[in-house]
């Protein structure tokens, strides 16, 4: 069904056409919230069904297939209850990965934060040729997972890479980036390429912040340093802590290392460096490796239900140090 | 007068020209440590194997292979891939930004018990991390058949993207309500005032969505990976995978320069796009 043919509330439905039989074909005043009503439940009819059968639907068949053996081949698959959950727990490459999630995490949100607000603060002063200089530090954060992984493996291998061949000019020695103990620094860096993500959206709080607030600051004898941390942090956490929530989720379930591994395909998730065999690394490899979607898929509920927790307790301890000014339902 | 006032005078005049310099030199720096990553990968993609072998490292080829990008379209069916790319990128596009302006206009426009509940959700949906419900929604394509089609990208697409959706939303609601009193009046339902009020009036959200949405779908590398076989594949996964030599070792310059080719319509896209695309992210991050 195309946009066109997508039936105008009102017109084909029985009850409005009833409506209009009234004198002189004018609709009764009740009906116009009727439709309204109506039609707010047909607009957003896509994305509550999309939500419940591509969403909601997979979550509860995932949560089903994690209480069997289920392998996608064999016929010989059963309900195991708990038992997954119990095998999980045991499992120390679920605590390990999720040791290292954890890590990877809370270094590169805060990390990616703290060099997007300080690039956003750079380009917002006024010089010269800034429009570029924006565009040329966020332009990293547009290139696709796959062009980064393939760009930091250039980067860092270790005969042809750059990275090596600075060092070298040093006399130091050439490392092996992307293997143990390394591999780690490389996927850092590699999140903090895309810090123009963090700079474009913290650019735009940035003119958000009254200029009479600075000014009246910089009356006040306030150092630029104090402007900043008392004024503009404070009016930009609401960016801030969007930007925390949504970076530590994407950080779960980012794939780069997989996409700077040797190999680089969903197969060869097993001959990943140690270091970063994260969480989401784990289920690939019991799941692509194994084959293993039973157990695979609690593992995914665990991660729900910790992400679950984490975002929850991100609000629960920021909600009194960020700061709404506005309202956004209420500015109509 | 003029004799005594300069000296204070001029002391701030060169620390701002100092401040200048420095804040120059950083921009400079920085930039050239976002952009170096590119510049390196593209030289990769113009050197010999041998060259990429050699240690210590060779800093630039010394004959520039421009061929490397000729056999890398070859090596593999590269434009073939690119189609599938393209194909997917725009049935995905194209669905999910109408339907997510759809979807925003009622969000943005139309009131109705629960609406507030939803908005929640839909809100909350954007937190949900994907890769969840990918491995099952994967298992149950395949229960229905559509691995390897394309169909998955048309329901995606049709069900509205929860990010685009707030954008549109964002948009809509700022526009004046005269816009569509006039045509309530006029007996005009709100399937008509859409089309044809208020999509015409959203052409610089419209294009940064479809922008947005390309750009997610051409990046992607799990979902294909997941649901297509090699043939029906997309450049990301061919890019990532098909370079090797039949005894299985990569061929690294080639896979460089596939690269590049593979980045620079995205980079291209998002030059072009660059406003619109900008004010789109920037207005998501304000919620």
């Amino acid at each position: 069904m195309t946009v066109d043919q997508i039936p105008v509330t009102g017109r084909t439905d029985p009850a409005a056409r009833a409506d209009r039989a009234t004198p002189a074909g004018r609709r009764p005043r009740i009906s116009m919230t009727a439709r309204r009503h109506r039609a707010f439940y047909l607009f957003t009819a896509p994305w509550i069904i999309g939500f419940l059968l591509l969403t909601i639907v997979p979550m509860a068949y995932a949560l089903w297939l994690s209480f069997t053996t289920y392998d996608g081949i064999s016929p010989h698959w059963r309900y195991v209850g708990l038992g997954n959950y119990t095998e999980l727990f045991s499992d120390p490459q679920t605590w390990n990965s999720l040791g290292r999630t954890g890590l990877f995490a809370v270094t590169s949100v805060p990390l990616s934060i703290v060099a997007g607000l300080g690039l956003a603060v750079l380009v917002n002063r006024p010089v010269k040729a800034r429009g570029l200089f924006r565009t040329l530090l966020y332009l990293p954060a547009v290139v696709p997972p796959v062009g980064v992984g393939l760009t930091f493996k250039a980067l860092f291998d270790q005969n042809s890479g750059a990275a090596n061949g600075v060092i070298t000019l040093f006399g130091f020695d050439a490392l092996g980036w992307l293997a143990d103990p390394y591999a780690r620094y490389v996927l850092l860096m590699s999140v903090l390429w895309a810090a123009g993500n963090v700079m474009i959206i913290s650019l735009a709080g940035l003119q958000d912040v009254p200029r009479e607030l600075h000014e009246a600051a910089r009356i006040d004898g306030a150092s630029a340093w104090r402007t900043f941390r008392s004024i503009t942090v404070p009016l930009l956490s609401p960016v801030l802590l969007f930007q925390t929530v949504t970076g530590v989720i994407a950080s779960v379930q980012t794939i780069m290392p997989l996409l700077l591994s040797p190999d680089g395909t969903t197969a060869g998730v097993t001959a990943l460096p140690q270091s970063n065999y994260l969480y989401m690394m784990h289920v690939f490899s019991q799941y692509f490796a194994l084959g293993r979607y039973g157990y695979a898929s609690a593992l995914l509920w665990v991660l729900f239900v910790l992400i679950l927790i984490v975002t929850g307790l991100i609000f629960k301890f920021t909600s009194g140090v960020v700061f709404y000014n506005v309202d956004p339902e209420a500015k109509k | 007068m003029t004799a005594t006032s300069l000296p204070p005078n001029s002391a701030p005049r060169v620390r701002v020209r100092v401040n200048r310099l420095v804040l120059y030199t950083v921009l400079v720096a920085l930039t050239g440590l976002f952009i170096g990553p590119f510049g390196w990968l593209i030289l990769s993609g113009l050197k010999t194997p041998a060259e990429l072998a050699a240690s210590p490292v060779h800093w630039l080829p010394t004959d520039f292979q421009w061929q490397n990008f000729a056999d890398a379209f070859h090596l593999i069916d590269f434009l073939g891939y690119a189609r599938n790319s393209l194909i997917i990128a725009l049935i995905y596009a194209v669905l999910v930004t109408l339907s997510s302006a759809w979807v925003g206009f009622g969000f943005a426009r139309l009131e109705a018990p629960g609406k507030k509940t939803l908005f929640g959700i839909l809100i909350g949906s954007m937190m949900l991390p994907q890769m969840i419900t990918l491995l099952p929604t994967y298992l149950i394509f395949a229960k229905l058949g559509m691995v390897d089609t394309y169909w998955p990208w048309v329901f995606w697409g049709l069900a509205a993207a929860p990010y685009l959706v707030f954008l549109f939303r964002q948009f809509f609601a700022g526009l004046p309500r005269e816009l569509e009193e006039a045509a309530i009046v006029d007996g005009c339902g709100y399937g008509m005032i859409f089309w044809r009020i208020f999509l015409p009036q959203s052409w610089p959200v419209l294009s940064a969505s479809f922008v947005i949405a390309f750009t997610w779908s051409w990046g992607d590398y799990i979902a294909p990976q997941l649901l297509l076989s090699t043939d029906k594949s997309t450049l990301a996964v061919a890019v990532m995978t098909t370079y090797v030599t039949s005894a299985g070792t990569p061929v690294t310059n080639l896979q460089a320069a596939a690269s590049v080719m593979y980045v620079v319509p995205i980079l291209l896209i998002f030059l072009i796009a660059q406003r619109g695309f900008v004010a789109g992210m920037s207005t998501t991050g304000l919620k």
